[in-house]
């Protein structure tokens, strides 16, 4: 049942600019870098003797702020295909359950994501082998580079779905949205239980795997707690 | 004009704008309240110090987004349910209705600003920043990012009456917004980019040499047209806007 609605959840993307968004998050991510590189390339490689982790660490200053802007605007999106054409009504009246309806979205989400991480890979991979920055490439830092911080945003992924579903003013998923990319700014001065910091991979540990677990673990939980909600509520 | 003013902000205060507009305040008191003044050289500084520091969040990123939710936010109850239909169907010109909506945006813009100032001043009292309050650098650089948000909120309205969704222009508002990170680094390209002039006109600083210090002449060129372009432009469309 689950693929069936997937297909029919895939369909109804088509054309809505979610897999242009989703391809240019990672292209905005790396072209930043290009830009930095471009203009002062020598100073930033004088900056450290590990020219290739020196350069990941750059791109990565983006990739959380690109991931969480990414996911409430592509939740957001998923609900108000819904709602503009009061889709959600045709949808619950379908012999299906509701819970595997949200999750199909949750699970359209994550695939977006996952192969905007993917993409991030490709294009960092090849824009630093243009930059000469030494034959060593470590494969390892590269793969960490772009997939942990998608690991650990599932959790947001999680949150700011239910939200969107549950709210009917989209302007308060967005709000919200503009708040936690504010709040992941300032994430060196917050605690570590902070939902907007883990994609940023800071903790006390200095573990990022802390932040992918809890990251995963949150988004397994705040699944369930959103289909379970959106189960029981009735659709407008 | 003002029957057309009256029913925007009746629709308005039906909508619970409030809490988008205590976001703002909320967030400059926030980082504020957090900001630590032990460093060497802030004594007499406190207060701009203070603002630099909000200003890197809240110029940066957070005018430019949320003067974009509220563009949005204006144009929801036309989307939903035939709201075009009915207002254009009524006695007034599309023009109007335009403008109308414009001007309840940077209202409600200007009253952010003007408690992004009492809440500076507030934090000052409570962590007893003592004399002197620069009013006039603070009025300056409050009213200056007003102005400059200006442009943005114009090309915001018109993605918004384009599209149906929250998401869509926050999307191309967030794309312009991200890069101002670096761009604000560079002494090239800030006076050009738009999306940096709030963070340029909110910067306070009366030394010419300093980086981020930007002419007024090359602020109001930048400033204003890309204001008259984002304007016509939006202001042309919902002439021609299918309903």
């Amino acid at each position: 049942m689950i693929t069936q609605l997937l297909r029919a959840e895939w369909l109804k993307i088509k054309r809505k600019g979610l897999w242009f968004l989703a391809l240019l998050g990672p292209i905005g991510v790396v072209a930043l870098q290009m830009v930095n590189y471009g203009v002062r390339k020598d100073y930033l490689l004088a900056q450290s003797d590990d020219d290739w982790g020196y350069y990941l660490s750059n791109v990565g200053g983006f990739t959380p702020m690109a991931l969480i802007l990414g996911l409430v605007i592509l939740t957001s999106l998923m609900a108000s295909i819904e709602n503009e054409s009061n889709g959600w009504k045709q949808w619950i009246a379908l012999p299906i359950s509701k819970m595997s309806v949200y999750a199909s979205k949750f699970i359209i989400v994550a695939v977006l994501l996952f192969v905007s991480s993917c993409v991030l890979t490709i294009l960092t991979l090849l824009y630093g082998r243009t930059l000469e920055l030494g034959e060593n490439i470590p494969w390892l830092q590269l793969l960490m580079n772009s997939f942990y911080p998608y690991l650990a945003s599932l959790a947001l992924v999680g949150l700011h779905l239910w939200i969107a579903i549950i709210s009917q003013h989209q302007g308060v998923t967005i709000t919200i949205g503009i708040m936690g990319v504010i709040i992941c700014m300032m994430s060196y001065y917050l605690p570590d239980w902070v939902i907007w910091k883990w994609p940023t991979l800071m903790n006390d540990w200095n573990n990022p795997l802390i932040n992918v677990a809890l990251g995963v673990g949150a988004a397994i939980i705040l699944l369930v707690i959103g289909m379970w909600d959106f189960n029981r509520r009735d659709v407008a | 004009m003002v029957n057309l003013l009256q029913a925007e902000w009746y629709k308005l205060r039906k909508t619970n704008i409030i809490p988008f507009i205590l976001t703002g305040p909320l967030l400059v008191l926030a980082i504020a309240w957090n900001v630590e003044l032990d460093m060497e050289g802030t004594e007499g500084f406190q207060y701009i110090y203070t603002s630099m520091m909000v200003n890197l969040v809240y110029a940066v990123m957070f005018l430019p987004l949320m003067t974009g939710v509220l563009a949005a936010i204006i144009c929801r109850y036309e989307h939903q349910a035939g709201g075009w239909k009915q207002l254009f169907a009524l006695p007034t010109t599309r023009g109007k209705v335009y403008v109308s909506k414009f001007v309840i945006i940077i209202s409600i813009t200007l009253i952010m600003q003007l408690l992004y100032a009492l809440v500076l001043l507030a934090v000052g009292l409570m962590k007893d920043y003592g004399e002197p309050f620069p009013m006039v650098l603070i009025v300056k650089s409050v009213l200056g990012g007003w102005v400059a948000t200006l442009p943005l909120i114009a090309l915001q309205l018109w993605l918004s009456t384009l599209f149906k969704s929250f998401a869509a222009p926050f999307a191309v508002n967030v794309i312009f917004t991200i890069p101002t990170i670096l761009v604000m680094n560079s002494e090239k390209f800030a006076p050009y980019y738009p999306w940096a002039q709030p963070f340029a006109m909110m910067y306070i600083a009366e030394d010419k040499r300093d980086v981020f210090f930007i002419p007024w002449e090359q602020l109001l060129t930048v400033v204003g047209g890309s204001f008259i372009v984002f304007f016509l432009v939006g202001y042309i469309y919902l002439q021609r806007k299918e309903v």
